[in-house]
């Protein structure tokens, strides 16, 4: 019994793991080419959360189904990633950090209220059926759409590893972060390269919305907002800017959510996420995972 | 005595709340403007003062209503007041303390995120700790001081002078403190680490001093605010209040205390102000002639027509506001561009 609930919390924090992994990673990739930590990255994940739950009920007139409807929302959330980049922050892009920061704020002010005007605070449901938990192996209870969850946490993940190490774009994203006027010496279009992390974090920021849609429904406009802290616990963990870093974090602040709440109090979830990350920083400032990525 | 008369009332309102927010400014000025500390938690020391204002003048729950705390300590009105404030200043600077011994050494990121973060968790505390603070209820039984002796216009006149002279008392020593050589040494911190610690000063006592000093304005903010409004509840302390005191102080220009109390008021005015943008529209509705009355619905018809649309649009203009001021003009109304730049150099 004791084991079971052990495991159970276990399977439950890989879960809610993987879905801080897929935005935690977004932020971190983002924050590598362009290094300022982006406050607006909550607001993606709200986005994609809400256009997927309006383009299944049919916004472009006709209905999609969810999971087309989830991956058209990612796509057009990676295209407003690039536009807010383009209108926000590529004007300012020389002033250093501090701005870009401040700006980020302005950002998520902008999109979460037009959000919020434009639909109202009522929370909105993604149309998933409620589905029973089924034994896996005699130890662990899950339902079809928790095990899709961790599935898609870990291919996107895969992705993310296999985009940076195998392909070109991959090494542009490397060798911008590493040093961005070396690699425009190098003939590497950085604005480019830039423009294209863009489209990558926020459309990992939809699908982190979307996979926490389709977990803890029903949600709000501050969604995003809200489960920000989460995911920058996470990203800290992992140290900023470093995308296995933040796979790692992710993991760990998953657990450690699911393991407060369950025995300790379910009242201070995010409470967990951070008190770990402020003993973490407090021993290794730079994160449990050095060096770059 | 007759009620002061709409107009008049509401520039009261403004007024008073400007000056509490005046004050937040003024500590947050401390910490970013002056010391380069990027405080994104602002309204947990804020929230802090008001809930100890609350806490020490409660009556006893047995005469509250839905009342679940177990702490209070009835202090007598007028005379508990002063009383009342100096904790609410003392606890925040107590929080602001605790906050800045586990984050003030961190970089530029790692403090925003880390002070945005504890505010949040700090707001998980006040929701779920009913015992000390009535949880999501709220404290609704905040004493308002001198009350009973006055009636409601003369309260309302006789507070705002008070919150004017606190916020004038508070312009004026921080005035000198930042004249002081304290001043120039949060300056010199805010400029160079380095440098500072080559003259032997301790960096990260210098950065957690000015954490405190900005975490007790705003704790005696929110007393003052909890004894204005007579009730205290979580849903006030939402981060967007820190944001707001950010607008207001990028606004005024950071590093200027003249520009703080400025763009807090400016603030306050355009976000109280919205409320009556209904009221109006109405007003030019009915004054149209007969032939116009056609536009204005033409016009707004198409905005989505839910209770949060106005509210919603409030904060997209202060985000606009972040991003304008950012953008084109960093030192703000009343700031100095040579302050601005130095705040730019990080990393």
């Amino acid at each position: 019994m004791v084991l079971d609930n052990l495991l159970q919390t276990v399977v439950f924090g890989l879960i809610e793991g993987s879905v801080i992994a897929v935005g935690a990673v977004g932020l971190t990739l983002s924050y590598g080419v362009t290094r300022f930590i982006n406050f607006a990255y909550g607001e993606f994940l709200t986005y994609g959360a809400y256009l997927t739950v309006f383009l299944a009920a049919g916004l472009f007139g006709s209905s999609l189904p969810l999971p087309v409807a989830a991956v058209v929302a990612i796509v057009l959330v990676g295209l407003l990633g690039v536009a807010v980049s383009r209108v926000f922050f590529e004007p300012i892009s020389q002033r250093g950090a501090l701005p870009l920061l401040i700006t980020s704020i302005g950002v998520s002010f902008i999109l979460r209220n037009m959000l919020q005007g434009w639909v109202g605070v009522s929370a909105k449901q993604l149309p998933v059926p409620l589905m029973r938990r089924q034994d896996y192996f005699g130890l662990v209870r899950l339902t079809d759409l928790e095990l899709g969850v961790i599935v898609v946490g870990v291919v996107t993940m895969l992705a993310i590893h296999l985009l940076l190490q195998r392909t070109m774009l991959g090494k542009r994203m490397r060798a911008t972060s590493g040093n961005r006027s070396l690699a425009e010496v190098a003939g590497i279009d950085t604005t480019n390269v830039v423009r294209q992390t863009w489209f990558i974090s926020a459309a990992a920021g939809a699908l982190s919305g979307v996979l926490y849609a389709v977990l803890f429904s029903p949600f709000r406009p501050v969604v995003g907002f809200e489960y920000l802290i989460v995911i920058f616990a996470a990203t800290l963990l992992g140290g900023i800017g470093r995308p296995y870093g933040a796979m790692l974090g992710a993991l760990f602040i998953g657990l450690a959510m699911n393991f407060g709440s369950t025995y300790l109090s379910a009242n201070y979830t995010r409470a967990y996420a951070f008190l770990i990350l402020v003993g973490v920083l407090l021993v290794r400032p730079e994160g449990i995972r050095g060096g770059e990525f | 005595m007759a009620l002061l008369s709409g107009g008049l009332s509401f520039l009261v309102t403004i007024a008073t709340i400007g000056c509490i927010y005046g004050l937040l400014t003024l500590g947050l000025n401390v910490h970013y403007g002056y010391t380069g500390l990027l405080n994104f938690g602002h309204v947990a020391f804020f929230a802090a003062g008001a809930y100890t204002s609350a806490i020490v003048t409660m009556p006893p729950p047995s005469t509250v209503t839905n009342a679940s705390y177990e702490i209070w300590f009835n202090l007598p009105m007028p005379f508990g007041f002063p009383v009342s404030l100096a904790a609410a200043a003392v606890v925040g600077g107590l929080l602001a303390f605790l906050i800045g011994l586990t984050s003030v050494r961190l970089g530029t990121h790692y403090l925003a995120i880390a002070t945005f973060a504890l505010a949040g968790v700090f707001s998980d505390v006040l929701v779920n700790e009913a015992w000390l603070t009535n949880g999501s209820f709220g404290m609704n039984s905040v004493p308002k001081p001198a009350r009973a002796m006055l009636s409601a216009d003369a309260w309302q006149l006789a507070y705002l002078g008070f919150a004017v002279a606190t916020l004038a008392g508070t312009y004026l020593v921080l005035t000198r403190l930042m004249d002081a050589p304290f001043g120039r040494l949060l300056k010199g911190v805010r400029e160079s680490e380095p440098a500072a610690k080559t003259l032997g000063k301790d960096a990260n006592v210098v950065k957690l001093k000015s954490f405190v000093i900005g975490g007790m304005i705003a704790g005696l903010a929110g007393g003052i605010y909890a004894h204005y409004l007579g009730s205290v509840v979580t849903a006030q302390f939402v981060p967007h209040v820190t944001f707001t005191v950010w607008a207001a102080m990028l606004l005024g220009g950071a590093a200027s205390n003249t520009g703080a109390v400025a763009g807090a008021f400016l603030v306050v005015a355009f976000e109280e102000s919205t409320r009556f943008i209904t009221t109006l529209y109405n007003w030019i509705q009915s004054v149209l002639p007969e032939v116009l009355s056609g536009i204005l619905p033409a016009l707004f018809g198409p905005l989505p027509n839910n209770p949060s649309f106005i509210p919603s649009m409030r904060f997209v203009v202060i985000g606009i506001l972040f991003v304008l001021v950012v953008r084109y003009r960093p030192e703000g109304l009343f700031g100095d561009p040579a302050e601005i730049d130095a705040l730019g150099e990080e990393d």
